[in-house]
């Protein structure tokens, strides 16, 4: 093996995964290669949020994080959120709000609200905004964006 | 981006022996948020990074000393400094900071440590801390120092840190009978790099400030503390008119730099105006305990 090849293993979407990265990818070329496409590079600067990517448990931005750095460590992905063949109440939400236009930003936006729905259950206004300020929707569909979240707080409360 | 070599080592010794007191070509990487950015646009082309990620836990540790002050490992993360009760009890203006500092992603993958050494001068951190008084512990091949953070960095882009130098740990002294604050000023967007950062921190006794420390970053070429500001300060009264006299001081006394994002006119009249707001956040805000 080259110096600049790394034999990395870790979990991906619950399945353990080996593989060898080259030390120049980045995350978001590592799950393109295995064909997830969710986690898209926007800016490619970690400002947009469209490769957001969840690394033990915490949200990532896939463009600004070396594939080489994912081993040993447990990867979720878009993909991962339906896998018990049910959308989740984010996404769920998501629809019900017409939460989005496009959809290029969806991904990252529905990953980030689970994260900060875990932290806060039922977030303030202020508190959605904070979080999401590194989340760029170019359709600018914010407002339903923040029902969207607020709609999912309520949903996940009741169960 | 260009292929390099990719160091793990397990220990921070280890990791300084792979370092190179000459090749600027070898360099550490910790969460790499920034050094990506570097190597994505070509300004950084490594032959090796050397990974600081597996290194011992004792680097990613707070602790609060019994006397009230901070030991913060280099490695903690933003996030982790940011939610650390530890932190928010000794120098809640850290956490305020946090707020606006960059998105949650990379203040999950950020490290304190690489924030400092990156020398980039945008940062809110490097002002934040040096108000504080705080300094970093500097492990290399022949032992230890300390550093002040207000005197880590030499120039744009640039610290006294020598290549195979690392920054284990962040120390900020206690802060009882201190107050501070940070204002940043961002003139495309919200979160945008601030075209002004003015960090202070008062001691006020009776009414008077008995002393300051007053840090202004991303308008100057590095971050510099306002010395002749802060002798204009000392003695007098907790008010506006001395709010309003350090303004016109420190506007006298920065050498700002204009940039894209304000020329050095408009940015010169900005220093006159956020070191009086941060001086009246600090000056009329809660002291700490």
């Amino acid at each position: 093996m080259n110096q600049h090849a790394k034999a990395i293993s870790f979990v991906l979407n619950g399945s353990k995964t080996e593989m060898l990265v080259q030390t120049h990818e980045n995350l978001v070329e590592l799950l393109g290669r295995l064909d997830l496409y969710g986690a898209r590079e926007s800016c490619g600067q970690g400002l947009c949020g469209c490769c957001t990517v969840i690394v033990d448990d915490v949200a990532v931005s896939g463009c600004l994080y070396p594939a080489a750095f994912v081993d040993g460590k447990t990867i979720t992905t878009i993909e991962h959120l339906d896998h018990d063949v049910q959308l989740s109440p984010v996404q769920q939400a998501f629809i019900e709000e017409g939460a989005f236009q496009c959809g290029f930003c969806t991904s990252g936006f529905i990953l980030m609200t689970h994260k900060l729905l875990e932290q806060k259950p039922m977030p303030t206004d202020e508190e959605i905004r904070d979080y999401l300020a590194g989340n760029l929707c170019r359709c600018a569909a914010y407002p339903e964006i923040i029902n969207a979240v607020k709609s999912a707080a309520t949903k996940m409360a009741r169960t | 981006m260009i292929s390099f070599e990719l160091a793990e080592p397990k220990t921070l010794n280890e990791a300084i022996a792979l370092l190179d007191a000459e090749d600027p070509e070898v360099r550490p990487i910790s969460g790499g948020t920034a050094l990506m950015l570097m190597m994505k646009s070509g300004v950084f082309r490594p032959s090796r990074l050397v990974s600081l990620q597996k290194v011992e836990a004792d680097y990613s540790r707070i602790e609060r000393g019994s006397n009230g002050s901070l030991r913060i490992g280099a490695m903690a993360s933003l996030s982790q400094v940011e939610h650390s009760d530890e932190v928010r009890r000794v120098a809640p203006v850290i956490e305020k900071t946090m707020r606006h500092l960059s998105n949650v992603r990379v203040r999950n993958v950020a490290r304190l440590g690489g924030n400092l050494a990156h020398g980039d001068p945008h940062m809110d951190l490097p002002p934040v801390l040096s108000s504080l008084g705080a300094k970093a512990i500097v492990a290399g091949p022949s032992g230890q120092r300390e550093i002040l953070i207000e005197a880590l960095f030499s120039g744009y882009y640039e610290t006294v840190l020598k290549r195979d130098e690392l920054i284990t740990f962040v120390e900020v002294p206690p802060q009882a009978g201190w107050s501070s604050s940070y204002i940043k000023c961002t003139t495309r967007s919200a979160d945008d790099w601030p075209a002004l950062g003015i960090a202070c921190s008062l001691r006020i006794e009776g009414g008077s400030i008995g002393d300051v420390r007053l840090m202004i970053s991303a308008a100057t070429e590095k971050l510099t503390r306002l010395v002749s500001t802060e002798k204009v300060l000392r003695g007098q009264k907790v008010n506006e008119a001395t709010f309003e006299r350090a303004g016109e001081s420190a506007m006298a006394e920065a050498e700002v730099i204009g940039d894209s994002r304000g020329s050095a006119s408009y940015k010169s009249e900005l220093v006159r105006v956020y070191v009086r707001r941060a001086l009246r956040q600090a000056g009329l805000g809660e002291t700490q305990p």
